[in-house]
This record gives structure tokens, C-alpha cells and sequence, in this order.
């Protein structure tokens, strides 16, 4: 599933530049991750960059997205043809 | 600023200025304003009320970023400014911010007499170990042989143990906190908050470029549970990821024992008591580290103690009842000369 970014975000930004999709930018008040660009890291990593960076531990699935690893596979390979 | 807003309406974003906040990514100082910011509007003061002052360094550009009256004041002098300012506005919310640099090398001094005196400031220390703002110096808590820019083959000072520090100097409250607990931080300022006198928080925190990892220990996930020993007040000294482990006292000494049946259970540790008659356990508490003892997270002592405004308000008083109100503005233009009266008629007006 996709990641999100939850309340207990202090606008560090250290997640922003780890994403290799690009998914991550400052929202109106806390940052936020763009569900259809988000792979969790498939395709590129093992682990999550961004939830590996965060010092507060605020990067979690997102249970509004669930999809599998074989969906995030795709979503990255989508993404890289778009 | 000028406009008065709902105390009851305030929230975390009216806190916020419109200043670029200027860390670098990752930095603890995000936490702790980010906290600060969530806590202030349940406070129940208006806005206009609230000060931070701050002196030099990373954490103190802390006062930039919140949407409330402050001061980025003198190196190491925040808290003499912030005495100044309590004393003379004391229906002001007065806050410190600072770092390991500001606070213990040139702000040393100020920082000891701030404890003593129990002037009600919320002092927060940002202690990262290093000095973050030129580049990765060594700074008064580094450890001893810390390598860094200023101290190619190893720093050969003895480091300033903060909380041992403020104890010392007759601090009222005295906690710790660490800057990627959420829950812990909210609650630790919380506390900080609603203490009268000078209520002092060190909160220990990773500098990402020049010193990261400054607490890897006792701040990553997956082993902080052994590292941390969360003091509670009431409540025996037990930590570990399976709480198993505890401390217990023989003599004046501490020691770990493992919590196994017929050997130690939890009625054999010490119980925690930040409100102690002396300042005793929380000194012991101060002083432990590691690899040999858990770091104490928490509050370590918090006792009730008349505050300076209160006894300078009181001086006043008396002073105002033995000699009358003064008149500053008389006093002023009273003229530029004045007579030194000779011993003789000195001895004279005495008798």
C-alpha cells in the first residue's frame, strides 16, 4: 500500500529529497505523500527511504490504499514509462 | 501579532509565524518547536503573553519561528534577559531556548544563577553535542575523545552532564526528554509548563550533519527499550524491552539486576520520587549512562519552592511599607551634583 504521513509530522523535510519518486512535497500545514506516485519504495529500494529517514516515526501505510507488493510493482513501472 | 485572538480558539497554527523555518532536514529543533507549537494553545494564555528568548545558535533561531512576542537576545544571556523580563512582567509566560553551546560554555554562568534563583522560566535545552551552527565544533557535552573539527585527535574536556548540572544549582524542575518521542516530549513540556519556578528540560537530540547518531542508542526503535529507563514518579525503576531488568540500591551504590523469581522482584528496586525530601536520588539518577546503566528519561525532580518574582514582590512590599513609594522619575531629575557629607556630621544625623 502506499505510504501517508500522519499528524505527528514536524516539517522536517528529510523525507523529501529520499523519495525516489518524486511523492513527497510540503502540504498547507504538514507534508504529504501523493498516494499514486507512492511505490513504497518498490522497484528502487528494499525499505521505505522516508520511513527509514523519519526522526518521529511519522510514515505509515496507508490503510486507504492497500495494495500489494505485485500492484506496487506495476504502479513503478507506470511510473517510469509516463 | 498586534490582534487579540480567542484563547479557547487558539490553535498549533497560530503558533506558527510566517518566517521560513531554516534547520537543516531531519533536525531535532523541528520536533521540539513542532511540539511547543501543539502544547502552547492548551495552555490557556493568550498569545500576546507568551515570550521565547533565545541566544546564539541553531536553537536559537527558535523565536523567529513562533508567532508570539521574543527576543534572539546575547550569547549565553537569554536567561539573564528572560529574569528581567519575568521580574519586571510577571503575568508573562516566559520561555528559554537553547543549546549545549549557549547554554553551558559562554552561557554557563547565567545558566547556574537562572537554577538557583527559581525565577519562573521554562528553560529548554537542546543538547546535541556539538556545535551545529559553525560547523561541527566540540561543544561542552561532547564526550571525552569526541573527534571533531576542533578536536582532531579526540576531546580531552570532561563533559558537562546537564541535568547533573541544574540539580546542583538548586533546580526546582528537572527533566529529560528525547527528540523523536512524541508522546514523551508532549508530556515532559506539559509538565514543564505547569511548574512555577524555573522549570528546566534538556532534550537530547541528533545533529544529522555534524554529529548524527549524537543518541542512536537510546532513540533507535529497535533497542531504545533497553537503553531507556523511563522514570515515573511512584513507581519502582524497571526497564527493558521485556521489563525485566531494574535498579536497585546497595548502600550508596546502584546496581542492574534482572527480575528473575528468588532472585530480585520489583519490590527490591528503587521507587522513583521526583518530589524527595533532597536531591539525592535525582542526582544518582543524573548520573547514570551508558553501557553500564540505562539513561534516565523523564522527569527527575519537580518540588514546589516560592519563586523569585513572589520574594521580589514581597521585598517590594516591605520595602514600600518601611520607606514609602519611591519616585523614579524625582529620583532621575533630582540634579546632576550631589554632597558626600563629612564623617562628623554623618555620625551627627546617626545620633
Amino acid at each position: 500500500m502506499a505510504l501517508m504521513i500522519n499528524d505527528n509530522c514536524v516539517n522536517c523535510a528529510v523525507c523529501e529529497p529520499e523519495c525516489p519518486n518524486a511523492a513527497i512535497s510540503a502540504g498547507g500545514s504538514l507534508y504529504v505523500i501523493e498516494p499514486g506516485k507512492c511505490t513504497e519504495c518498490v522497484g528502487y529500494f528494499t525499505e521505505s527511504q522516508c520511513m527509514d529517514v523519519c526522526p518521529v516515526e511519522c510514515i505509515v501505510p496507508n490503510p486507504q490504499r492497500v495494495e500489494t507488493k505485485e500492484q506496487l510493482k506495476r504502479k513503478f513501472e507506470q511510473l517510469l514509462s509516463s | 501579532m498586534n490582534e487579540t485572538a480567542d484563547i479557547s480558539k487558539l490553535t498549533r497554527k497560530d503558533f506558527e509565524s510566517d518566517q521560513n523555518v531554516r534547520w537543516c532536514p531531519g533536525c531535532g529543533d523541528y520536533m521540539v518547536l513542532a511540539q511547543v507549537q501543539h502544547l502552547l494553545p492548551s495552555l490557556g494564555i493568550a498569545r500576546e503573553n507568551f515570550v521565547f528568548i533565545s541566544g546564539i545558535g541553531c536553537s536559537s533561531r527558535f523565536p523567529y519561528y513562533m508567532n508570539t512576542y521574543g527576543m534572539h537576545s546575547i550569547h549565553g544571556r537569554a536567561p539573564a534577559i528572560a529574569s528581567g523580563l519575568k521580574l519586571a512582567r510577571p503575568e508573562l509566560s516566559v520561555w528559554v531556548v537553547t543549546g549545549d553551546g549557549d547554554a553551558l560554555a559562554i552561557g554557563g554562568n547565567h545558566f547556574i544563577h537562572a537554577m538557583r534563583r527559581n525565577v519562573d522560566l521554562k528553560i529548554i535545552l537542546l543538547n546535541n553535542r556539538i556545535y551545529g551552527l559553525t560547523k561541527g565544533q566540540y561543544s561542552p557535552t561532547s564526550e571525552l575523545g569526541k573527534k571533531t573539527k576542533s578536536t582532531p585527535m579526540g576531546s580531552i574536556d570532561r563533559p558537562f552532564n546537564p541535568i547533573a548540572l541544574a540539580l546542583g544549582a538548586g533546580a526546582t524542575f528537572v527533566a529529560r526528554t528525547v527528540d523523536n518521542d512524541v508522546e514523551h516530549i508532549r508530556k515532559v513540556l506539559a509538565r514543564a509548563a505547569a511548574h512555577r519556578g524555573t522549570a528546566f528540560v534538556e532534550v537530547l537530540q541528533n545533529c544529522m550533519v555534524f554529529n548524527d547518531g549524537a543518541y542512536e542508542a537510546v532513540t533507535d526503535k529497535a533497542n531504545r527499550q533497553d537503553a531507556r529507563l523511563i522514570l515515573e514518579h511512584g513507581k519502582p525503576l524497571v526497564f527493558g524491552r521485556q521489563r525485566d531488568r531494574g535498579i536497585r540500591l546497595r548502600g550508596f551504590e546502584p546496581q542492574v539486576v534482572q527480575l528473575v523469581q528468588g532472585r530480585a522482584t520489583e519490590a527490591d528496586l528503587l521507587v522513583h520520587d521526583e518530589q524527595g525530601a533532597n536531591r539525592a536520588l535525582a542526582c544518582l539518577l543524573s548520573e547514570f549512562e551508558l553501557p553500564e546503566f540505562p539513561v534516565p528519561i523523564g522527569i527527575f525532580r519537580a518540588v514546589t519552592e516560592p519563586t523569585y518574582e513572589q520574594r521580589n514582590a514581597e521585598l517590594r512590599e516591605l520595602a514600600c511599607a518601611s520607606k514609602g513609594r519611591g519616585d523614579l522619575s524625582g529620583l532621575l531629575n533630582s540634579g546632576d551634583t550631589w554632597t558626600i557629607e563629612s564623617s562628623e556630621s554623618r555620625n551627627a544625623t546617626w545620633r
